[in-house]
Formats: structure tokens, sequence, C-alpha cells
């Protein structure tokens, strides 16, 4: 029996299994650029140092003017927002740090929440452009807890703060 | 509720697109079902 | 030919019945009768869907892994394991797809932004781009041995990333939150219907899962048998001629 690979001249006589299929090679090529540009960006973003406020000042990379991401929470009473910009005070481990930010922060930014702010430390205060407000793993029932509005920022603190 | 569009947005994507998929592989299964044998189909 | 019947038997209608029962409860409870969290308000209902499309993606990928690592460990070699190991990839596919969508929409919400280059959420995206991958690796062509050969060695390489994924908010100081149940102190970090709609959507998704991958394999064991069926053809026609 004659096995020699033949070349018909019928459309659509060749198995499809052996078909060069250009569109799922142009995918695996995008993916390994894909993944490229998604390395590189991870990469690049962690250039700016993560510290937290007690590392300023302090940690290697986490001092002078440098731009620099800081790890804290939102001091309770210690949100003011005047001339389209927002000052609070940020607490860890004790320490503390003045942050200015440039407009009024999204999500749920309130006090007693945890954030990271991006900036420079500019004559002991921090100055931020961009505010990412981290939340707890932990979820609690508001009704179940019949919390009422006075006291409800005191216990998104305990809360917040285990 | 607050945040309704974002809430119902989300809820609505993940719907839409699960929805979506389950239709195709149905349709797909029942069209090449049509030119199938017994043989090739030992579920049924 | 058998008929019309698709891909579907009475097991299959019986678990569909089943799991879009149990979507209805979810949407439900997750959207009505569960309720706010006392810092996120009613954002943390995009917690029940994203929650598990992630986990229905680590299944998915688990279980491609799985069975690329049978298919390639089996004397037999049986081409099913490599159909349900496709099969499982392109539904994880959908789900980290749907995963990344939500939690961009919970991110906006909650931390102020879509999108930050993370170690969580950088790394799921990338375990999306390399199941992406995974997927046009199988459709390169050749035969289904060779399809099933490099896919299953990817799929057993891919799977090394589900790890890195879950443990990213650990190993890495991370905008996102440490898991909630799944966690290292084994403490779960929910309160009461919260919870409970949390459990309730893994376990539907979980069935939704289950449900897709029946059909899906199925229909991708029709494919294969028509593209046999076209060589098939073909070695019988030489084998007319040859005997002409």
């Amino acid at each position: 029996m004659d096995l020699t690979p033949r070349t018909s001249t019928e459309p659509g006589a060749q198995a499809p299994t052996r078909k060069r299929r250009w569109l799922p090679m142009l995918i695996v090529v995008g993916a390994l650029l894909g993944g490229g540009v998604v390395v590189t960006k991870f990469l690049t973003s962690a250039i700016d140092y993560y510290c937290n406020v007690d590392e300023v000042g302090v940690r290697s990379g986490c001092s002078g003017e440098r731009r620099m991401r800081v790890q804290g929470v939102v001091e309770q009473n210690s949100v003011k927002q005047a001339d389209g910009g927002t000052t609070f005070i940020l607490d860890f481990n004790k320490k503390t740090l003045k942050v200015a930010y440039s407009g009024d922060p999204g999500g749920i930014f309130q006090e007693c929440i945890p954030i990271i702010a991006h900036g420079r430390v500019v004559n002991g205060v921090f100055e931020s452009d961009r505010i990412e407000v981290k939340h707890s793993n932990q979820y609690v029932e508001k009704n179940a807890k019949r919390i009422d509005q006075s006291n409800k920022e005191a216990a998104a603190c305990s809360v917040l703060k285990g | 509720m607050k945040h309704a569009s974002f809430i119902f947005g989300s809820w609505g994507i993940t719907a839409v697109s699960v929805a979506a998929y389950a239709v195709w592989i149905i349709r797909r299964g029942r069209e090449l079902a049509k030119h199938a044998t017994s043989e090739e189909m030992p579920w049924t | 030919m058998a008929g019309q019947s698709g891909t579907g038997t009475s097991a299959t209608r019986r678990l569909g019945i089943v799991v879009i029962l149990m979507l209805g409860v979810l949407a439900l409870c997750g959207l009505w009768f569960s309720a706010e969290d006392v810092v996120q308000g009613s954002t943390v209902r995009i917690m029940y869907i994203h929650v598990p499309s992630i986990w229905t993606a680590y299944i998915a990928f688990a279980m491609t892994a799985v069975c690329s690592g049978v298919y390639l460990s089996a004397k037999n070699r049986s081409l099913a394991w490599d159909r349900v190991a496709g099969a499982s990839g392109e539904i994880g596919v959908l789900f980290v797809a749907v995963s990344l969508v939500t939690g961009s929409m919970w991110g906006r919400l909650t931390w102020g932004t879509y999108w930050v280059w993370d170690a969580r959420l950088t790394s799921t995206a990338f375990l999306f781009i390399t199941y992406i991958g995974y997927l046009a690796v199988r459709q390169l062509g050749g035969t289904h041995r060779q399809r099933a050969r490099r896919s299953s060695v990817l799929a057993l390489l891919a799977i090394l990333e589900i790890p890195l994924v879950h443990f990213s908010v650990s190993l890495w100081r991370s905008l996102h939150q440490e898991a909630s149940v799944a966690n290292p102190n084994a403490k779960v970090e929910l309160d009461g219907l919260m919870l409970f709609s949390l459990f309730l959507g893994l376990i539907a998704f979980t069935l939704l899962f289950v449900w897709l991958l029946l059909h899906r394999q199925r229909a991708m064991m029709l494919e294969d048998a028509f593209s046999d069926r076209g060589l098939d053809v073909a070695i019988t026609a030489r084998r007319n001629e040859a005997g002409a």
C-alpha cells in the first residue's frame, strides 16, 4: 500500500490536524510577550521602597526625599480636608507620620483603616500623590453588631487593629 | 444599595460570561452529536 | 448516527438543575439576605462571586495538571485524560478572567483603584496569560498524541504558579488582603450569613465546574473522533486504491 504523503488539489481534503495554524502560534507569541510585560511591570512598580511608618528615616531606602510607599493605619480623628487636599496622621508600631494628600482619597478611605501612600517626605511631611486603601481579611456584619454611627469608627478601629 | 452599579455589574458580568460559555458548549455538543455515531458517544 | 442528544445525560441535566437552584439561592443570600460589612459596606457582596471564581480556576488548573500527569505516566496513554485536562484548562481560563474582572471592580471600590502591579494581582494576571498560552499550544496542530504530550508537559509546569499566586500575599507586602478562611492561622474571619454565602458560592461554582467539564470534554471527544474519522477515510481510500 502506498503511504507516501500526497498534496491534494481538492479543497478541505487535508486532515485538519496537519494544518499549520498561525493564529495559535500568534497567541503563544502574544502570551510570551504578555508574560514578559506583566513581570516587567511588577518589577518596575517595586522600584519604590515599601516602608512601614516606623521605618521611615530609619531603614535604608526609606530615608531622605526619595520616592517610596509608606504603609500604616490612619489615626483616629486626624483626617482634615481643606483646599481640595487631605491631611492625616499615619500610625504604625507606635510611630506616626503626617501625610498630605493632594485630593480626596477614594475607596473606603476612613480613619483607622490601613493604607499605602505613595510619595516622598518633604520637611517632615509625607507628600503623597496616590493612596491605596487596604482592607483586612476580617468581615463583620454591620447589623449583627448593632453599631450606631457614634461608635462606628471606634469599632472599625478595634476590628482593624484586631 | 451603595455602589449598586459596580455590585450588580460584577455579578452580571460573571453570569453573562458563564452562561455564554455554557450555551456555546451545549450548542457545540449538539452540533457535533448530529453527525456522530453511537460508538463515538459512549455516554448515550 | 446517534441522534440529537448532544453531550447531556439525565445525570448532567439533574446536576444542571441543582447548580441553577444553588446559584439562585447564592444570588439571594449574596445580594439580599446577607448583611453589609462594617467597614466595606455593600461592596463585600462582590466577594461571593470573586472568591468562588478564583477557587474554581484553582480547581480547574489542578485538574488539568493531575490529568496531564496521569496521561504522561499511564501505560496506555489514553487521550481521555488529555481531553479532560484541556477542557478543564479552558474552564479555568474563563473563571480566572471572571475573577480578574470582578476583583478589579471590587478593588476600585475598596482600594480606590482598578489595578495595581501588586504581587497577588500580577501573579494572577501571569497565571491567566500562562493558561491562554496552554490553550493556544493545544491548537498548534499535529496529531492528538503530539498535542497531548506537549500540553501535558506545559500543564505540569504551569501548576507551579498556583502556590505562588495563593501565597503571594504573605510572601510579599501586598495590597490584597490575606485569605479569610484558608489562612495559616486556621481562623475563619467571616460572620454568620457572610460565611454561609461564601461557602454556598464555593460549592455552587464547584458543581458548575463539574457540569461544564462533563459537557466540554464530551464535545472534545467528538471533535477528536471527527478529526480521526477524516484520517480514517483517507487511509481507507489508500487501502482501496492499493487493493484495486
